[in-house]
């Protein structure tokens, strides 16, 4: 079944050096047989075009019609119904199976979205159709191109990327100045809510004076009687701090991680070697935190681990995938993020070479690039790395080199660095692939952070301002001349990956979402009965901020 | 036992009753923790369980048990015994079963590895959730040297214990179930296990074990689920558990059957389940992924490899060839043979006299051609019959064959020739023989894999043709072995038996396309005769030609610039590729007065044409139809052709060999505390001199010690006699709540009777160490500049902390030796075995041994030369080079000591190393417990220690490549004291807990039992290899034959002699070359070199397994690594904000530095590149060094090229 999907069409006409309208993509696709209608349409081509436009399958197909025109009743790319207005997620495995496209409505026995609403915090966030209004198979087709066709309107900026800055040169000085940088941006945060001293004042301090400091986690210890010895660390030296076991800020020890910063307060003990804490602070997002939202109804695409390469590279999740993008439904996705792993990479793990569908790294990123192609040219895509791809693993991670770059050229995609910050039309989004998110799953208990629910997980780290805290355990650290892992402003959007579980939820009215993936489980995940979330695409409204998840798989 | 092998006892219990005697005398008067010697004699496994265990009576009732039953049974006769309270003396019901499974281990290890008191921490009661008592046996890591059946039969006895005295059967709890499964999971990936089970499989024993495994946690990793379970203390792996569980109860399922069944008392219907994989049912959920990993665990057995299925096409009968060897290849360790490559080492059958008992025979000159990288004890990884071999060299069987650069392509067998053309080697078409003894095959049950043609073989196949052998062989005229060209081909055309070995060529390594090319070349060729005799076959150069010539690897001269290849000794060649030589003579030449000139002129011809060859002929092959040559061969020639190497035995380098002497790291001259005060060269000149403050005493040190209170005047000290009245001290226990004094019990615990906590003689006390120095060097008449260093330790790690006399450390430290743990100075060697040796090769004199109790060569005639072979006597062991000298150093400390110390007369008095022969020394292995004595006869230059294989196994080692020690017997006798053992787990390990003064063979290591010990293998044998036979089947004496009978200390019969037993290189050049990268150079270069070696599947390793984890690690460290002030040495697990110490304000700086992580990075790159490694591997060194460049290098400010600089 060669051009069955749009996406399939796209890369056709794109390896014979067209770009083409959705619209005359999709109307191609409508036809009896596309293939056949394609090569027409192509002899047909003004011999200077170089876009395929809709009015070119239009006065081919009313010249010599290919098929039977019954384009409006093709299931392909334009369901005949989806129950959109319903308040439910639409159901749409974009494969065109009968199952959505059978036409009486949404199947209750079956539905292949994921329920939005559970996994969140403090704030259910709605589903809501993808297009407001009326069905949305005559609203595709009537109204035409789809995606607006503006680009004045769309807006995308980058912050925080240090791709091409990396000045560490593995020097002890440079750990320093990382960490002391830190200190200093983040503890700015917390400066304001205790009254702080440097830790070296503080062991001159009468006994029973009451003390803050602002510092990083040294260390945490239990004492013999259950109590928390906590020592913190600032630019002077550190200083002990004891949580009493029955006191309420014992649940929060829990919670440390090393190297993070906060701010404690509390009484000095008689002979002024220790402090009693009274009250703990973290940098946190203000409760208070207001999202900026996009002015006008527009969405992106927010996806990781694509794994392009692995044996369980999941081809046929994705080219419904693109194909989805290709449908009206999808009209309004004009943003799509990727948070790392493009593809599976070499060496990763030993004996990887036996486990890969494509062995070679370049070839990797060829075929990557391939799948890129699919997605419609009209759409904004941004990546960072993760830890599969060919960049060093430490973090921060720059994005990729000229050589990669040059082999994924698609689109003219956005390479950041991991992390880094997207704004677009004025929503931020903090894009980092979330290697830390192992750590943080691993030190913390359950109830806080599991790989069911990666978002809560999230949440600690928004709590934390800062995406990989704890240095020496799992997380890698370069140093460079600044700590690029603190998120220094809220983000509105906070995106991961890398646990391939799909999750979101909101906290402090930041959205956290962690994608999925496109790899079906590996034998790793299965020796560790890991069932991964695959082929999800969640889609955020930049309006609203609102998630609808769509399945592919 | 004969009368001389009795005699042979008697005598060295005599020589060690003198010993003894001595020991004692000195013991009595010295200062030691005993005043006694500390070894007890066993002369039998009944007196080494007894001593082991420390339990009473156990000895009696064993030697009882021993002549009645096997002992397995016994072992569970002495459950009962120890149920019903007739042997040890124990109240609670737990103790009795703990001394049943310490017996039980003991005895099934026969009373030598420390398993007994190490693997077992104890039983203890616990309870079911029903209210009822259960038995849990707590295992510990140690447990690993009683092997798969003793573990198994622990739990059987502890079982069998537990119904006789009435407790109940254990439990489990689902979680605790679920725990095994996680646990055993975790502890294979970690450390490794021989068989692992499925998680079904350890949950059904689990399930349905009437005994509680459990034990200490020995991994760093944490199990992920079921963690903190109440009745198991740990969250990490229990090493010994899982080692009982898996390799005992899992693996030996069957083995134990055999005693469930027998016994009434207990019942454990569900090992049949457990055996035919009957516990799926109880889990059925579980996913079948069977196929893996049973094939893996069939696999390691190294069996099963002989798959000859029916269905198969008519083919060459072969041996499967393996991977595994090559797994984990190391950078600096060669390759010598990927799997069952041409060009490899070839299997040839038999023993030589330095041989058996997992090693290898390889011909000197191959080491040397090996670029010396094999040397005598060398340990290599091998494809069969076992895993690994210790290498002995053989030269009486092939050398290697090289090609020359000048063309020349030659066998070689001589050493002394290939160092001389070592330089000119281009290539090793053929590595030489590879002697493997029959019991090798036994002992691994191994299928026989086809044999080599060779002259054993040949000899019997012609007596077999009606050939008088005997004749032959007394015909001075004829030497069988490396006979003529004439004389091999009539003997294979008039008897009709198969060419001789020597003209016998590797046909089957060349194809029949290639054949005919030869048999072409050859009618084509012409002979040219300068002289006498058969002339030189002259062939035209050709590449084909070339390269069959090499594959079969027929001596011959290439000569590409003259457009010709000689073969000189060409007629069984000529006529193997059917080629008749045919003399034409000139007319009338015999007319010619200058005939002699002129001779007759030879002309070959081809006798036979393509379609002559059979259809079979023509497809016969084992990789692929027609590869092999053989059958065609047979069509041909005139006479029969046998498969000269069908066995090529794939190898590479394991364990260099060893031969040095054991220090402590940093060594240690005397086991007296001196804290940080002596630095970190633990210098007690300096810690006697060290002052902490200007205001402290120099030499005065706060130091954890036992105390010792003397009965006679109260005095309290720290040594074992009083300082005031000279009487024995005792420990003086106080309990650490009521300072009350305690007397041990009799069972020797110290417990306070009041406060319920254990007492400990253990305090912190000032040490003036000036004074004890002073007083030391005083004491013996020695003064500081008799030694460059004494060095002491750090603290005690015993129990009792009783510190050993300063004076002993003195006198190792003037003889230059130091001490192990225990007290003992001691000496690593690898272990070889040999049976027959030559007093040339000794270094010794027929005097000597005739003095030694050698009276007859192994033919029974006087010993009148000194090369005549003598049967080596069982304990009497050869001593390498290193190890003589230091035993002669040992022996003039020994000598001081007993004189400037003890006050006794000198015992050795050795003025050289020839009178070192005759004295008797202690062989000790790591994780045993037990020390057997031996006695010098000789001396080698190799590397190694070279004793009779009983003498090994009665230490249970093998020789694949194990090494452990020799001791001199009085420095055993004198300074091992158990006070000293550390009294962490383990620490009584590889210490001489009690000594076995006799070899009885059924008690050593049944492994030796397996060697064959026949003068020559019968012809039924090799017939029997080519049909890949059981090795069962075949019937060769073997060392268990006579087990048991008058003759099981001699008759220990070989097939091949041996010039020497140490030839080729004293050391490997691993050991000679510097550099980690020297060594991989080498290993790189001689991959080249090897036709049987793939260089860029060596290189893909080393980059694989040794270069790309480094680099991967040390990357990874880089960025989490600790940090540590280089003043102070304080480590902080990240960088201090401060940037300076916390602790003194110093400096820090990272572990982890840019140079460590990138140091092989070039090198990976630059070996991947030149040996055209994969693009994969290729790429993934692409990609870390792009990590390296981004972390270690500034976008900015990048390191340009020299240009820049222009």
């Amino acid at each position: 079944m060669p051009l069955e999907g749009p996406a399939r069409i796209v890369s056709e006409l794109t390896s014979r050096g067209y770009n083409a309208e959705r619209e005359a993509v999709t109307r191609i696709a409508a036809t009896e047989n596309p293939a056949t209608t394609l090569e027409a349409v192509l002899e047909d081509l003004p011999d200077d075009a170089l876009v395929v436009r809709s009015e070119h399958v239009d006065s081919l197909l009313e010249r010599a019609p290919v098929s039977d025109g019954a384009r409006t009743t093709d299931p392909i790319g334009s369901p005949t119904d989806d129950g959109s207005d319903s308040g439910e997620s639409p159901i749409d495995d974009g494969s065109g199976s009968s199952e959505s496209s059978a036409g009486d409505g949404p199947d209750p026995t079956e539905p292949s979205t994921r329920d939005t609403s559970p996994s969140t915090g403090d704030e259910r966030p709605t589903s809501r159709p993808t297009a407001a209004g009326g069905p949305v198979e005559t609203r595709g087709v009537q109204e035409g191109s789809g995606r607006s066709a503006d680009p004045l309107e769309r807006s995308l900026e980058i912050a925080g990327d240090m791709t091409g800055e990396s000045t560490g040169t593995g020097e002890y000085g440079d750990f320093v100045s990382v960490f002391r940088d830190r200190l200093e941006r983040l503890g700015s945060k917390l400066r304001g809510r205790v009254n702080h001293r440097p830790a070296t004042a503080i062991q001159s301090m009468p006994g029973g004076s009451e003390a803050g400091m602002v510092g990083l986690v040294n260390d945490v210890r239990s004492t013999a009687s259950g109590h928390w010895l906590i020592e913190l660390e600032d630019a002077t030296g550190t200083f002990p701090w004891l949580v009493m076991k029955d006191r309420e800020y014992a649940d929060l020890v829990d919670e440390l991680l090393y190297d993070e910063v906060v701010a404690m307060e509390g009484t000095l003990a008689d002979d002024s070697g220790i402090a009693f804490v009274d009250s703990m602070y973290f940098p946190d997002v203000p409760r208070t935190h207001e999202p900026t939202t996009a002015d006008r109804h527009v969405q992106a695409a927010l996806i990781s681990d694509v794994h392009v390469g692995s044996q369980e590279f999941m081809s046929e999740a994705w080219n419904r995938f693109a194909d989805w993008l290709h449908t009206p439904e999808a009209q309004h996705v004009e943003y799509l993020l990727i948070a790392g792993d493009m593809v599976e990479g070499v060496g990763v793990y030993p004996n990887q070479d036996e486990e890969l569908d494509v062995v070679d790294i370049y070839e990797q990123y060829e075929a990557f690039n391939e799948r890129l192609k699919q997605v419609p040219g009209d759409i904004e895509i941004v990546m960072i790395p993760g830890n599969h791809d060919a960049v060093r693993l430490a973090e921060p991670q720059p994005g990729f080199d000229e050589e990669l770059r040059g082999i994924m050229s698609a689109h003219d995609a956005r390479i950041v660095s991991n992390p880094s910050t997207v704004t677009l039309e004025g929503v931020s989004v903090l894009m980092y692939h979330g290697v830390s998110l192992d750590e943080v799953i691993a030190e913390l208990p359950e109830e806080k952070a599991s790989y069911d629910d990666p978002h809560r997980a999230m949440y600690q780290l928004l709590k934390k301002r800062h995406v990989a805290p704890q240095f020496g355990g799992h997380t890698r650290l370069a140093p460079e001349e600044k700590d690029y892992l603190i998120m220094e402003e809220v983000p509105d959007i906070f995106h991961t990956g890398h646990v391939h579980k799909l999750g979101f939820g909101k906290y402090h009215n930041v959205l956290a979402i962690n994608s999925g993936c496109w790899q079906s489980q590996t034998d790793f995940q299965k020796s560790v009965n890991i069932q991964p979330d695959a082929g999800f695409a969640p889609i955020v409204d930049l309006d609203t901020l609102d998630v609808t998840v769509q399945k592919f798989s | 036992m004969r009368e001389e092998d009795e005699r042979y006892f008697r005598r060295l219990e005599a020589q060690l009753d003198t010993a003894f005697d001595v020991a004692e005398r000195a013991k009595e008067r010295g200062g030691d923790p005993e005043p006694e010697v500390e070894i007890p004699v066993a002369k039998d496994m009944a007196d080494r369980v007894e001593n082991i265990l420390g339990i009473d009576d156990v000895a009696e009732r064993v030697r009882e048990l021993e002549g009645e039953m096997s002992r397995e049974e016994a072992a569970l006769a002495l459950a009962e015994d120890f149920a019903e309270g007739r042997v040890g003396d124990y109240e609670t019901r737990a103790g009795k079963v703990e001394g049943a499974v310490r017996t039980a281990v003991a005895l099934l290890t026969e009373g030598v590895v420390a398993a007994p008191i190490e693997g077992i921490d104890r039983v203890e009661l616990l309870e079911n959730d029903d209210g009822t008592e259960f038995v849990n046996v707590y295992y510990a890591g140690p447990i690993r040297s009683a092997g798969g059946t003793a573990q198994a039969l622990s739990v059987l006895v502890a079982d069998y214990t537990r119904a006789l005295v009435g407790i109940e059967q254990y439990n489990a709890r689902s979680e605790e179930v679920e725990r095994y499964a996680e646990e055993i999971g975790l502890y294979d990936k970690e450390t490794g296990l021989q068989y692992t089970p499925k998680d079904k499989e350890t949950k059904f024993i689990a399930k349905h074990l009437p005994i509680m495994l459990d034990g200490e946690a020995t991994g760093d990793e944490e199990v992920s689920g079921f963690r903190d379970l109440e009745r198991v203390d740990t969250n990490n792996a229990r090493g010994g558990m899982c080692l009982v569980l898996a390799e005992g109860i899992a693996l030996k399922a069957p083995k134990i059957q055999r005693y469930t069944s027998a016994l009434d008392e207990i019942d454990w219907p569900w090992l049949q389940d457990l055996i035919d994989g009957n516990y799926a049912d109880e889990a059925a959920d579980a996913p079948e992924d069977e196929d893996g990993e049973a094939d893996e665990a069939s696999d390691d057995g190294g069996g099963g490899e002989n798959e000859t299925e029916p269905a198969e096409p008519e083919g060459p009968v072969r041996a499967k060839s393996s991977q595994k060897f090559l797994r984990d290849l190391i950078a600096g360790r060669p390759v010598f043979s990927h799997p069952s490559a041409a060009g490899g080492f070839r299997l040839r059958y038999g023993r030589a006299r330095n041989h058996g008992f997992a090693t290898g025979g390889v011909h000197p000159a191959t080491m040397h051609l090996l670029d010396d990288f094999l040397a005598t004890g060398t340990q290599i990884k091998t494809e069969r019959p076992g895993k690994a071999h210790g290498i002995v060299p053989v030269d009486t069987i092939d050398g290697p064959t090289v090609k020359l650069a000048n063309g020349d392509v030659r066998r070689i067998d001589d050493p002394q020739e290939a160092l001389e053309i070592r330089n000119g080697v281009e290539r090793i078409l053929d590595a030489g023989e590879y002697l493997v003894n029959y019991g090798e095959f036994v002992e691994n049950n191994h299928p026989l894999s086809p044999a080599s043609y060779v002259f054993e073989w040949w000899i019997q196949d012609l007596e077999a043709a009606g050939a008088d052998v005997q004749a032959l062989e007394d015909d001075p005229r004829i030497d069988l072995e490396n006979p003529d060209a004439d004389r091999a081909l009539e003997w294979a055309t008039s008897y009709d038996a198969p060419l001789h070995p020597q003209y016998t060529y590797l046909w089957h390594d060349v194809s029949v396309a290639e054949f005919r090319t030869l048999a072409d070349a050859v009618a084509n060729g012409r002979v040219e005769r300068a002289d006498g005799g058969d002339g030189t076959l002259v062939l035209a150069h050709d590449e084909t030609v070339r390269g069959a010539l090499e594959a079969i690897i027929v001596e011959h001269r290439q000569r590409p610039d003259d457009g010709r290849i000689e073969i000189d000794d060409w007629k069984p060649f000529a006529h193997t590729v059917g080629c008749e030589p045919r003399e034409t003579v000139a007319d009338g030449a015999a007319a010619d007065p200058d005939a002699r000139d002129r001779r007759p002129t030879v002309e070959l011809e081809r006798t036979w044409s393509d379609d002559d060859l059979s259809e079979r002929a023509r497809t016969w092959g084992h990789e692929e139809e027609g590869d092999n040559a053989i059958e065609a061969v047979n069509e041909v020639a005139p006479f029969t052709v046998r498969e000269r190497a069908p066995t090529r035995i794939g190898n590479r380098m394991g364990r260099p060999e060893k031969s040095e002497r054991r220090d402590l790291s940093p060594p240690v001259h005397t086991l007296f505390p001196i804290g940080e005060a002596g630095g970190p060269q633990r210098n007690v000149a300096d810690a006697a001199k060290h002052a902490e403050t200007m205001s402290d005493t120099p030499g005065v040190v706060e130091l954890e010690i036992g105390r010792q209170r003397c009965e006679n005047c109260g005095t309290e000290t720290f040594k074992n006699r009083c300082p005031d009245c000279n009487e024995r001290t005792t420990p003086d226990y106080r309990c650490p709540d009521c300072e009350t004094q305690i007397e041990p019990d009799e069972a020797g615990r110290v417990e306070c009777g009041h406060c319920e906590v254990e007492a400990t003689c253990v305090e912190r006390r000032e040490v003036d160490l000036n004074e004890q120095y002073r007083d030391a060097l005083k004491s013996v008449g020695e003064r500081e500049n008799a030694f460059e260093i004494l060095k002491g330790v750090k603290g005690l790690t015993s129990t009792t902390k009783v510190p050993e006399p300063i004076e002993k450390g003195v006198l190792r430290a003037k003889h230059d030796v130091s001490s192990f743990k225990d007290g003992t100075v001691r000496y690593d060697m690898t272990d070889l075995p040999v049976t027959s040796v030559r007093a040339t090769e000794l270094d010794v004199d027929i005097g000597q041994l005739q003095a030694l109790g050698y009276e007859t060569d192994i033919h029974g005639d006087p010993l009148v030369h000194e090369d005549q072979l003598v049967e080596l006597k069982v304990q009497d062991i050869v001593l390498s080079d290193g190890a003589a000298e230091h035993m002669m150093q040992t022996a003039d400390f020994i000598d001081d000591l007993l004189e400037q110390y003890y006050g006794l007369e000198p015992f050795y008095e050795l003025e050289d190393r020839q009178e070192l022969v005759g004295e008797l020394v202690f062989g000790m292995a790591p994780h045993t417990s037990a020390a057997t004595v031996g006695r010098v006869v000789g001396f080698t230059s190799a590397a190694v220690g070279y004793a009779h294989p009983y003498f090994h196994a009665a230490k249970r080692r093998n020789c694949d490549g194990d090494e452990d020690c020799v001791m001199l017997l009085m420095d055993g006798l004198l300074n091992f004291s158990e006070s000293f053992l550390p009294n962490q787990r383990g620490g009584k390990m590889d210490a001489p807990l009690v000594m076995s003064s006799r070899i009885d063979p059924s008690e050593i290591d049944d492994e030796a039992h397996n060697m064959d010990i026949a003068s020559q293998y019968p012809r039924e044998f090799y017939e029997a290899t080519l049909e890949q036979a059981d090795p069962g089947e075949v019937d060769i004496r073997i060392g268990e034959d006579t087990l048991g009978t008058d003759l099981e200390y001699t008759g220990f019969e070989h097939t091949h002699d041996v010039t020497d037993i140490a030839m080729g290189p004293d050391l490997s050049a691993y050991k000679t070359l510097g550099s980690m990268m020297e060594k991989m150079n080498a290993q790189l270069e001689l991959s080249r070199k090897l036709r049987a070696v793939d260089e860029t599947d060596v290189a893909e390793r080393v980059i694989e397994y040794h270069f790309l984890p480094d680099l991967i690690g040390n990357l990874r460290a880089f960025s989490r690594q600790e940090t540590r002030c280089l003043d102070c040495g304080e480590k902080f697990r990240r960088m201090p904000l401060t940037g300076d110490c916390r602790e003194c304000g110093g400096r820090v700086n990272l572990t982890v530095h840019q140079g460590s992580v990138n140091k092989y990075m070039q090198t990976a790159i630059q070996v991947a590149d030149e040996y055209d490694c994969r693009d994969y591997t290729k790429q993934r060194l692409e990609v870390l060094e792009k990590s390296l460049e981004s972390i270690f290098e500034n976008d900015k400010n990048k390191q340009s090229g020299i240009e820049d600089f222009m």
